[in-house]
């Protein structure tokens, strides 16, 4: 008994008839899990030992929040829009009427009027397979996923900086660091096994800066907190740089062998001293020195963020100034120091790494690039455009011009998640045809014309990468109910009646392709995977890269690249008619729409979207703790429950989107990443009030230091 | 312990916040009883977590029984027992209608049991308000609310040159901080044997070489003073009435492994222990003996008094150190051990009262004079006895090693009162072994006791008289094990519960399982509460077997 | 390295190793039931006790440090025999016998301890089904701590604390006032690593028929 490798925890099961063996479809952490199901329920899921990345552990959703699977909801046959109503279909109607309107659009408007938009929620396969149908069968670039909404700043900036869109190093990397810099994330709520592991680390010693205008949970085991104004992150790592550097703290060996472009960022550094930094962000001078000193004096030291550096104006800037301070210090490619993106969910990697993204192919290859392009077209045997596609954005905007006709969206709902919902509703609506591959229906289905029923991530076989770029193995626990399939047969047959047959069997089939058409994921194979799986670049020979950069950077030359950015004013600021700032973001119960999570018994846990308010600007606006008040912002407004606590600082409020009738991204504008069109979800300038009052005069916030 | 709790305490100590535990205790002070907002209190400002600061107020005798105006706690420690057995409480609690544990309904008068007071010269005891009472006559007085304080006997030293029962002039310290320095300390020490009073017995030298060789940012001296096995009062004769001879001890202890602060647990049932050594302290700093450059040297030692809150595990080590953070006072399996990783996770040394109390006259006098306290043994220094109410003399002694066990008990302290005969005496503590009248010419050392199933402990001798029936005695500390136990390990939480159950009723106690039982316990238990209560129960299976109702 | 033998198979392991770890590395059984991998060992079961060469009686194995030259005895007569009293009186304190699943009763099982000679007091307690997900069954509690531990060890919330004292011990969650209302996550690392299903997952509960 005991003797044998135990790879899963707790009690033995009994009466299992299917037991798999799978990876969570949450988020981005990528828990291994055992599943086990009884006439098509799952009944336990728990947590591998052996998982490389939780390592026994996971969070309530990956472990019980699996009750969606058979909610009495979920889409079992495919609907058809027929006098205004969703009704049923069947398979053969529905595939006829996809078919039927494509090909009419195509043809009277041209490929590119259609565009396609890949589930960060689906499999790497279910990806690859919609961006193969979306170039080679409808024949355009306008395949997009929703990375755009999180981390496509990371993405450009990483690229840029070091050449590998991805973490530089693996969670274990959180056990080695002396120092961890926490910026804009907030992991025991959003990544909660990566949380709980940087827990431990400090309480075992390693030292946190978190920086967050809100006092996240790791402040309190954290060295220093920061709590800069939103918007103003790039001033904040332009200060660390500063000091970092007038402090001696600069590896002038690192930077001479391995970088290039850093005389230009100490220029620009001399107009960053705690001082003015201070000015600019609200930060306390000596508070920052004290930072720089003690992520500059640590032998090893780890940067890790999110979406409250993303999701911003100048989101891709703030990552390349992160990077910045790495090279300039070299802690960068070393046991203990890693630059780790949190990516949100379960497969944002993944779809972007398997090219679902309008300018790239597999591995951010230019789809602008003959040789790569020339690749493919003779891979998969059809022609395939030579321009860059639409971005989601992009896409609502020309669906709002009359210049898109047709989306094809599986597995997100733009109209609850995706900022300016006034807009997107606008987009939509204006859509000639829209195609909505989905588990329940939700805000984006009020307007498909046809609805396919498809499969959760427990209901399918493939592949997710999780944010230390580590492909891991999905397997099904059970099947997709009712008539519902997986998401990779619906495309291979959706594909196949386009004109265009991927010739594949099996999702496996689909990720051998993608190895042999992607040097970076040469060795990737279903055998080499197994229980751990493996980390790109992997190698034809398997093995695999958990740390990067140790040598060489992978971008022309060698070198890491620094970026000379000044900081710019976000997009939206607090005025006299909008006073407070609004951040939005995420809990730790919910996910994102909350799709799946309001389906379980994490619902009877949270059951509603609170906005966090401030004691002090709670007394001043007459607001009391339960209260529903109303948010107005300059695009929108909503009403929602106040919740007064002190983990905020006056000024600023805060509140999630995981319930749809709270409609929280009615209120976030255009204003977006200059270089990513990342939403700037963080920055919203807002009016709050109790409900049933009159807008009225209200002073503008005092500066509060 | 768990190291994440104990860095959390660190860090808030780091700020100078109270413990979890005094929280508490200040609040039962203040009102009483503990209710979930002083929980929250406490948790608040010591950095424990809710649910940890739960299970602390879940553990401790001083915190669980609601007080009234009148706190009347009466003992039902071994003295006591073999005074009066199980008629004190039984007097009291039918006088005041009420049950032990409970609070009268106009929160006037409220009951407890607690075990021990330290005047098992005069037991029985009953302790109302911070008053303790003794003797013919208490339990009467405590119903109709006329306690008043018992006397205590003056202590005795039999040397030539008394030593423990002194008062300090802080020579010891003088000389260590001048012609010894830090290595002849730790050599002397070493040298003479000073082994632990408290029960274990093990050397201190080894334990200060260890800690003196061990890293960390800070080191602490802890003295034990949870003397909690009943019929034992000799740390509070030397924390009341020499309370300065320890903090030399401790400041030496400090000296020789590199430590600049200590802490002294004082047990919560000597309510006169902790401000006699406030006073103490307070007199020592002024004096330039504590503090900052003791003695105009650049040496700085300061001690901090806590007090416990009823519970007798908390005389383990880890568990004293867990009580001192303001844990639960449960056991901690060693390794680490203390002088590795104590409070706050640094290194710690823990020695008991009386063996710090010992140490300036080893670095005043030397070895060799140390040796020479105990001339007709080889083990080393004088030890202090102490002797229950049934005895003519009852007081506390200081005594060489090496006299009869016959010659304590006659001689010393006088025989049994009232022409009482000696049944047999428990030596040590609760876990003791019990020496019949036939083997009291057993000599009073290490290890001629241990040859009979016996110790030395910390030293009290506890006399059953011809009237006391050994089932009682069995089932008298089988109760008090299973009550005392911390619950942490297997064997002992569930085996001394199931060891009483056989003793608790009138059936025949059915040997075989007993056995297994004891087994169990021996080998089995994390430390010396399960490990130690089979000793007794041995010695009487093997002396008393008649009386034990044998299957 | 540390080189140990175990049951007379030679075995070498990493400095700071355990007897448990050595005896896992020689593929002989050692019983355990307060041992859990995930964390800190925590030395409160005792029947893990093994043999060891020289020492005058059994040691635990997950809490004794290996050393160069020590000669492990897994199956020590006065070991296992201590382990299956220890079992025994654990059997013993539990108001209904454990379920077959659990880690307790494999153990059981295969120390071959039968029905508790013992009689005597057992645990009260209710269930506490309030939880979406987690089930208390505070009478099946043995006060192993391992919850206590996974919540503060490996997720690091907190929630838990044994309480009582002695045979009266056991754990809850918060200010017991349940899961909901303590700093609890609902992760389920408690349930995982629960042998006797005082904790466990209210799916499971439901499964068999139990609320």
């Amino acid at each position: 008994m005991a003797t044998a490798i135990r790879t899963e925890a707790g009690p033995a099961r009994e009466h299992a008839d299917r037991t798999a063996s799978t990876t969570c479809g949450y988020c981005g952490v990528g828990c291994r899990l055992e599943t086990t199901a009884v006439d098509g329920r799952i009944v336990s899921i728990r947590p591998a030992l052996d998982g490389p990345a939780n390592e026994g552990h996971t969070c309530l959703k990956g472990r019980f929040a699996h009750g969606f699977t058979r909610s009495p909801d979920r889409l079992r046959t495919p609907l058809i829009r027929t006098d205004g109503e969703l009704r049923p279909a069947s398979w053969e109607e529905a595939l006829e009427v996809i078919v039927a309107e494509l090909g009419r659009i195509k043809g009277e408007h041209g490929s590119d009027a259609i565009a396609g938009l890949a589930s960060s929620r689906a499999t790497n396969e279910d990806c690859y397979a919609m961006a193969r149908m979306i170039r080679a069968a409808v024949g355009t670039n306008n395949i997009d996923n929703c990375s755009r909404v999180c981390h496509s700043p990371t993405s450009f900036a990483m690229r840029k900086a070091f050449g590998l869109s991805g973490a530089t190093g693996s969670f274990t990397d959180i056990d080695h660091a002396e120092v961890a810099v926490l910026m804009g994330v907030n992991p025991t709520q959003g990544h909660p096994v990566v949380g709980a592991r940087i827990k431990q680390a400090a309480l075992r010693g390693c030292k946190l800066v978190t920086i967050d205008p809100r006092r996240i949970e790791l402040a309190d085991y954290g060295a220093i907190h920061l709590a800069p104004r939103p918007g103003t992150n790039a001033a904040v790592v332009l200060g660390l740089c500063h000091v970092v550097r007038r402090e001696g703290l600069v590896d002038a060996d690192f930077i001479a062998a391995r970088t290039e472009g850093y005389e230009a960022l100490e220029e620009l550094l001399e107009g960053y001293d705690p001082a003015a930094v201070e000015e600019i962000s609200g930060v306390p001078a000596g508070r920052l020195e004290a930072a720089a000193r003690l992520y500059g004096e640590a032998a090893s030291a780890s940067l890790l963020w999110g979406l409250g550096v993303t999701e911003h104006k100048y989101g891709s800037e703030v990552v390349q100034l992160l990077c910045d301070l790495a090279l300039m210090t070299g802690k960068v490619g070393k046991p203990g120091s890693a630059l780790l993106p949190l990516r949100g969910q379960n497969n944002v990697q993944g779809s972007s790494d398997m090219g679902a993204l309008p300018d790239t192919y597999p591995a951010y290859r230019s789809v602008e690039d003959p040789e790569t392009a020339d690749l493919f077209e003779a891979a998969w045997g059809a022609p395939l455009s030579r321009h860059k596609g639409l971005t989601i954005p992009q896409m609502f905007d020309a669906a709002v011009a009359g210049e898109l006709k047709a989306m094809y969206i599986f597995g997100e709902d733009v109209a609850q998640t995706d900022p300016d919902t006034a807009h997107v509703a606008a987009a939509l609506e204006n859509l000639e045809f829209l195609v909505c591959q989905e588990i329940f229906e939700n805000e984006t289905t009020k307007f498909a014309d046809v609805v396919l029923p498809a499969s959760a991530f427990l209901e399918k076989e493939g592949t997710f990468i999780n944010a230390e770029r580590r492909f891991q193995v999905v397997e099904p626990a059970i099947d997709p109910p009712g008539e519902a399939r997986t998401d990779f047969e619906i495309i291979g047959e959706v594909s196949r009646r386009l004109g265009h047959d991927f010739g594949w069997e099996t999702p496996w089939d689909a990720l051998d392709e993608v190895a042999r058409l992607t040097p970076h994921y040469a060795g990737v194979s279903r055998e080499r995977l197994g229980r751990h799986g493996l980390q790109w670049p992997v190698r034809p020979d398997g093995s695999d890269s958990p740390t990067l950069y140790d040598a060489v950077f992978d971008r022309p030359g060698g070198r890491g690249h620094f970026a000379a950015l000044p900081y710019k004013a976000p997009g939206d600021a607090a005025d006299q008619e909008f006073p407070l700032v609004l951040v939005t973001g995420r809990i730790l119960q919910h996910y994102n729409a909350g799709t799946m999570t309001r389906r379980t018994g994490n619902a009877e846990l949270v059951d509603r979207d609170l906005l966090e308010v401030h004691p002090l600007d709670a007394e001043r606006l007459w607001i009391s703790d339960g209260d529903k008040v109303s948010v107005r912002s300059r695009v929108g407004r909503i009403e929602v429950e106040a919740k007064v606590t002190d983990r905020i600082e006056p000024g600023h409020v805060f509140t999630t989107f995981h319930f749809p009738e709270t409609r929280t991204n009615l209120l976030i504008g255009q204003s977006a990443d200059v270089n990513t069109s990342c939403p700037e979800y963080k920055v919203v300038a807002v009016d709050v009030r109790p409900i049933g009052e009159q807008a009225a005069f209200t002073p503008v916030v005092p500066d509060l230091d | 312990m768990s190291r994440n709790l104990v860095e959390l305490i660190r860090r808030h100590h780091a700020v100078d916040a109270p413990t979890a535990l005094e929280v508490l205790k200040e609040a039962v002070d203040d009102h009483g009883e503990l209710t979930d907002d002083d929980r929250r209190r406490a948790a608040e400002v010591s950095g424990l977590p809710e649910a940890a600061v739960y299970g602390v107020s879940t553990f401790y005798d001083d915190l669980l029984a609601p007080r009234g105006e009148r706190h009347v706690r009466v003992c039902t420690g071994t003295a006591c027992f073999a005074a009066a057995r199980e008629t004190t409480i039984e007097r009291v609690g039918e006088g005041l209608g009420l049950a032990p544990g409970e609070r009268g309904a106009d929160g006037s008068v409220s009951l407890a049991e607690t075990v021990c007071l330290g005047f098992c010269h005069s037991s029985p005891a009953i302790r109302v308000g911070d008053t303790v009472d003794a003797g013919p006559g208490v339990a009467e007085r405590a119903i109709a609310g006329e306690t008043r304080a018992a006397a205590e006997p003056e202590w005795v030293s039999l040397l030539p040159e008394p030593v423990l029962v002194r008062r300090s002039g802080w020579s010891g310290l003088r000389r260590a901080l001048g012609e010894l320095g830090r290595e002849g300390l730790l050599a002397e020490v070493e040298a003479a044997e000073v082994r632990g009073r408290g029960g274990a017995g093990f050397p201190a030298g080894a334990k200060w070489a260890f800690a003196a060789k061990a890293e960390g940012e800070q080191k602490f001296i802890v003295a034990n003073g949870d003397e909690g096995d009943p019929g034992s009062y000799i740390d509070k004769y030397l924390m009341e009435r020499n309370p300065e001879l320890l903090l030399e001890g401790m400041a030496l202890a400090g000296f020789a492994v590199g430590a600049a602060h200590g802490f002294v647990l004082c047990r919560s049932e000597y309510p006169a222990s902790k401000p006699s050594l406030e006073i103490a302290a307070a007199s020592a700093r002024e004096r330039g003996l504590l503090g900052d450059g003791i003695l105009d040297t650049d040496f700085d030692f300061d001690v901090t008094i806590i007090e416990g809150a009823g519970s007798y595990v908390v005389g383990e080590e880890t568990a004293l150190l867990a009580c001192v953070q303001g844990l639960r006072g449960t056991v901690s399996a060693r390794p680490p051990f203390p002088a590795e990783r104590g409070v706050y996770g640094m290194p710690t040394v823990v020695n008991n009262v009386e063996t710090l109390s010992n140490i300036p006259f080893v670095a005043t006098a030397g070895t060799d004079a140390y040796r020479a306290l105990s001339p007709d043994t080889d083990t080393t220094g004088s030890k202090l006895v102490c002797f229950n109410e049934r005895f003519a003399r009852p007081s506390v002694y200081e005594v060489p090693f090496g006299m009869t066990v016959r010659e304590l008990c006659e001689d010393v302290a006088g025989g049994l009162r009232d022409g009482a005969e000696i049944k047999a005496v428990q030596i040590g503590g609760p876990l003791g072994g019990i020496l019949p009248a036939s083997l009291l010419d057993t000599r009073f050392d290490f290890e001629p006791l241990a040859a009979v199933g016996c110790m030395v402990g910390h030293g009290s001798i506890l006399a059953f008289d011809q009237a006391t029936d050994m089932r009682d005695v069995a089932r008298h500390l089988l109760r008090f094990g299973a009550d005392e136990s911390c619950g942490k390990c297997f064997p002992c939480r569930i085996g001394l519960r199931r060891a009483y159950e056989e003793f608790a009723t009138d059936a025949a106690v059915d040997r075989a399982r007993l056995e297994d039982l004891l087994e169990a316990l021996e080998l089995g238990s994390l430390c010396a509460h399960g490990g130690g209560i089979p000793a007794p129960l041995r010695s009487l299976l093997t002396h008393f077997p008649e009386e034990l109702g044998l299957a | 390295m540390t080189k140990v033998t175990v049951d007379g198979v030679a075995v070498e392991v990493a400095p700071g190793a355990t007897l448990l770890d050595a005896a896992k590395a020689a593929e002989r059984w050692v019983p355990t039931v307060c041992f859990d991998e995930r964390q800190a060992p925590f030395g409160a079961c005792r029947v893990c006790l093994v043999g060891v060469s020289g020492a005058p009686k059994p040691l635990p194995a997950c809490t004794t440090l290996c050393r160069d030259g020590m000669e492990i005895e897994t199956e020590e007569p006065r070991a296992r025999r201590v382990a299956r009293a220890v079992v025994e009186l654990v059997l013993s304190e539990l108001p209904e016998p454990p379920a077959p699943r659990t880690e307790l009763a494999q153990v059981a099982e295969r120390l071959e301890v039968g029905e508790p000679r013992w009689g005597g007091a057992t645990h009260a307690g209710e269930d506490d089904f309030r939880h979406p997900y987690l089930a208390f069954r505070h009478q099946l509690c043995i006060s192993c701590g391992r919850c206590v531990r996974a919540c503060d060890e490996v997720q690091g919330a907190f929630a838990l604390t044994a309480t009582g004292r002695g045979f009266e011990a056991n754990v809850a969650a918060g200010l017991d006032a349940g899961f909901e209302d303590s700093t609890c996550v609902s992760c389920g690392a408690c349930a995982d690593t629960c042998p006797t299903d005082a904790i466990t997952e209210m799916g499971l509960v439901r499964q068999s028929g139990r609320d």
